[in-house]
C-alpha cells in the first residue's frame, strides 16, 4: 500500500491558554483531495501552519512524505506548495518575476527555471497578465498567481486555504475544476468553511469543530461532485405519483429518495436537475418547483455540530 | 545555498527600487556635504573627524527608517508566511537582508569618499586615521543593522519597530555617560556596551581588537536574536 503523503498524529496546538487543536488525527493519500470542513475558529488554518511547518504543534508529530514538520522541516516544506488564506503575494513584482522568485526559493534550477514558469503561467491561464504588477491584479488572478507559485518545484502536496474566499461564482468553479485535475498528479489538502466547496471537490472531509476533529467522512470526490440532491414538486399530485415519478426518475438515471409530507419529493440525481425534469415532464408529470436540498453532508455536519455542542 | 541568492537578490531590488534607499542617501549626502564644506572653509584642516563623528549620529536615526520594515512588513503582509514556509533557511533570509540593507549604507558611507579625495588633491591628510574612520562606520552600521533587523522580526508594526530600534541604538550609544556614576567595576561594563566608546578610538586613528571584537560579535548575536525571533513559532 503506497504511504500518505500527510500524517498528523494527535496535533495538539495551544495559543498562550487558548487550545486551538485539540489532538486531532488523519491521513491524506496520494492523489486524495481531503478537505477540513469546520466553522471560522475551529482550528482549520491552524493545522495547515503547522503542517507547512509555520508553527510548531504544542505536542503531537506531523510527517510530510515522511518527513517530520519540526525535525526535518525543511525537507517537510521542500514537499509542499502552499496557498494562505489572504494570498500575500509581493505586490511590487510582476507576475513572472514573482514566479521565477518563488521557483528559485523553492530549488528549481537555472536550465529548469524558464520552463518551470512557462508551465505555471499556462496551466494557470496567467499569459495575459505576466508581465502585469502583482498590485494590479484583481482578486481572481492573485489566487491564481499563489497556485501557480505553490506548483513550483512540482510538490507531492498542494495545501489551499479557503481557495474560493472572494472568488465569484465563475472564479470559484475554476478553482473547483483545477483543483480535480491537480489529484490526478498530487495530493490536496483544502480547507473550506462552505460545505458545499468540500463536497464537490473532496474524496473526503475531516469535520472539525472547536480545534476538535469530529469525523472523517468518506465523499467520493469529483464521481459524486457531480450528484445532485433536490426537493421536487409536481403538480398534479395524485395517488399513482410515487411509481410513476420512480419510474421516471430511473430512466433520466436519479433515484427518489424520500416523500416528504410537504408534497415534495426528495431526488437524487446523478447528472444534475435538467435531465431528471426532461424525464418526468416526457412522462406527462408536469414539475412546478425544484430546490437544492441539504446533502449527506450538510445533514452529518449539522448533526455532529449539534451533538458537540450539546 | 540556493534560495540565498534569489532571497539577496529580491532584497537589494527591493530596497534599491524604493525611494526610501534614493532619499535616505539624499538627505544623508546634502547634510555631510553642507557639514564637509562648512568645516573646510572655517578650519582650514585636511581632516574627517567631524564627518566621521556626525555620520555616526546620522546612522542612529538613518538605520530604524532602512530596517524597520525588513520583517515587519513581511510579517503584516503575510509574505513571510510565503518564505517561511518554503524550504528555505531562516539564517538565509535574515543574512539577505543584513546585506541588502548594508549595501545601501555602505553605498551611502562609500560616496562620502569623495570628500576624502577633495581632501587628497588639495591637502595632505592623514590617510591613516581616514581609513581606520570609514572602517569604524561600516563596523558600526553593521551593528546598527543587525539589531535592528532582531527588532523588526520581532512585530509586524513597522513604526513600533522603528521607535523600539532608536531606543535600543540611542541607549547603546550613550551608554558611558551612565558609566560616570556608576561603581567602578559597573561603569567598566556599562563603558564596554558604549557604541559611542567603542567608535570614537577609529574616528581618532587607532584601531584596537576588542573594538572589532565588540562590533563583529553584536552584530553576529543581534542576526542570531533576528533567527531565533523568527525560528518562534
Amino acid at each position: 500500500m503506497t504511504p500518505s503523503v500527510v500524517v498528523a498524529d494527535s496535533l495538539v496546538k495551544f495559543y498562550g491558554k487558548r487550545l486551538a487543536v485539540d489532538r486531532v488525527s488523519f491521513d491524506v493519500r496520494p492523489n486524495e483531495v481531503m478537505g477540513l470542513l469546520g466553522p471560522n475558529g475551529s482550528g482549520k488554518s491552524t493545522i495547515l501552519r503547522i503542517l507547512t511547518g509555520y508553527l510548531h504543534p504544542t505536542s503531537g508529530t506531523a510527517k510530510i512524505g515522511g518527513w517530520d514538520v519540526v525535525a526535518s522541516s525543511r525537507e517537510a516544506r521542500g514537499q509542499l506548495g502552499y496557498v494562505p488564506e489572504d494570498v500575500p503575494l509581493y505586490a511590487g513584482m510582476r507576475v513572472a518575476e514573482f514566479l521565477e522568485f518563488m521557483a528559485r526559493v523553492r530549488g528549481v534550477q537555472a536550465p529548469r527555471l524558464a520552463s518551470a514558469v512557462d508551465e505555471a503561467v499556462e496551466r494557470l491561464s496567467l499569459g495575459r497578465v505576466r508581465t502585469l504588477l502583482i498590485a494590479k491584479l484583481s482578486r481572481g488572478y492573485r489566487q491564481r498567481v499563489a497556485i501557480a507559485q505553490a506548483l513550483l518545484g512540482r510538490p507531492k502536496l498542494l495545501v489551499l486555504d479557503e481557495p474560493t474566499n472572494g472568488l465569484d461564482p465563475r472564479q470559484i468553479i475554476e478553482v473547483r475544476e483545477l483543483i480535480r485535475a491537480l489529484s490526478r498528479e498530487l495530493s490536496v489538502l483544502v480547507t473550506s468553511h462552505i460545505l458545499a466547496e468540500i463536497e464537490r471537490v473532496a474524496h473526503r472531509a475531516a469535520i472539525l469543530l472547536d480545534g476538535k476533529l469530529l469525523s472523517i467522512e468518506p465523499l467520493g470526490g469529483g464521481g459524486r461532485a457531480a450528484r445532485l440532491r433536490m426537493h421536487l414538486r409536481v403538480a398534479p399530485d395524485r395517488g399513482d405519483a410515487a411509481q410513476q415519478v420512480a419510474a421516471a426518475l430511473r430512466k433520466a438515471g436519479a433515484e427518489l429518495v424520500e416523500s416528504r409530507d410537504d408534497g415534495a419529493w426528495l431526488i437524487d440525481s446523478a447528472e444534475g436537475a435538467a435531465p431528471a425534469v426532461q424525464a418526468l415532464v416526457a412522462a406527462g408529470i408536469g414539475v412546478d418547483e425544484v430546490t437544492p436540498a441539504a446533502s449527506g453532508l450538510e445533514e452529518l455536519f449539522l448533526r455532529l455540530t449539534e451533538g458537540a455542542h450539546r | 545555498m540556493s534560495a540565498f541568492a534569489p532571497l539577496l537578490g529580491k532584497e537589494v531590488r527591493a530596497l534599491f527600487q524604493s525611494p526610501v534607499a534614493y532619499i535616505v542617501i539624499g538627505v544623508f549626502l546634502a547634510l555631510m556635504g553642507y557639514s564637509f564644506t562648512l568645516t573646510l572653509f572655517n578650519n582650514k584642516y585636511a581632516t574627517l573627524i567631524h564627518i566621521f563623528f556626525q555620520s555616526a549620529g546620522l546612522l542612529l536615526l538613518i538605520v530604524p527608517v532602512i530596517t524597520m520594515r525588513l520583517f515587519a512588513e513581511e510579517r503584516k503582509a503575510g509574505t513571510l508566511e510565503l518564505l517561511l514556509t518554503a524550504p528555505v533557511r531562516e539564517s538565509h533570509l535574515v543574512v539577505a537582508k543584513y546585506l541588502a540593507s548594508m549595501a545601501v549604507l555602505g553605498a551611502m558611507i562609500g560616496l562620502t569618499g569623495t570628500y576624502a579625495l577633495v581632501l587628497g588633491v588639495f591637502g595632505s591628510p592623514d590617510w591613516g586615521t581616514i581609513y581606520s574612520g570609514y572602517l569604524g562606520l561600516l563596523l558600526l552600521a553593521s551593528t546598527l543593522v543587525a539589531i535592528g533587523l532582531a527588532v523588526s522580526a520581532l512585530t509586524s508594526n513597522q513604526v513600533i519597530a522603528a521607535i523600539v530600534t532608536i531606543g535600543v541604538l540611542f541607549s547603546m550609544w550613550m551608554i558611558d555617560t551612565l558609566a560616570a556614576m556608576a561603581p567602578d567595576a559597573l561603569g567598566r561594563v556599562l563603558i564596554s556596551f558604549s557604541l559611542l566608546a567603542r567608535f570614537t578610538p577609529f574616528a581618532a586613528g587607532a584601531m584596537y581588537l576588542s573594538d572589532f571584537g565588540f562590533f563583529l560579535s553584536t552584530t553576529l548575536l543581534a542576526l542570531f536574536l533576528a533567527m531565533r525571533a523568527l525560528s518562534r513559532r
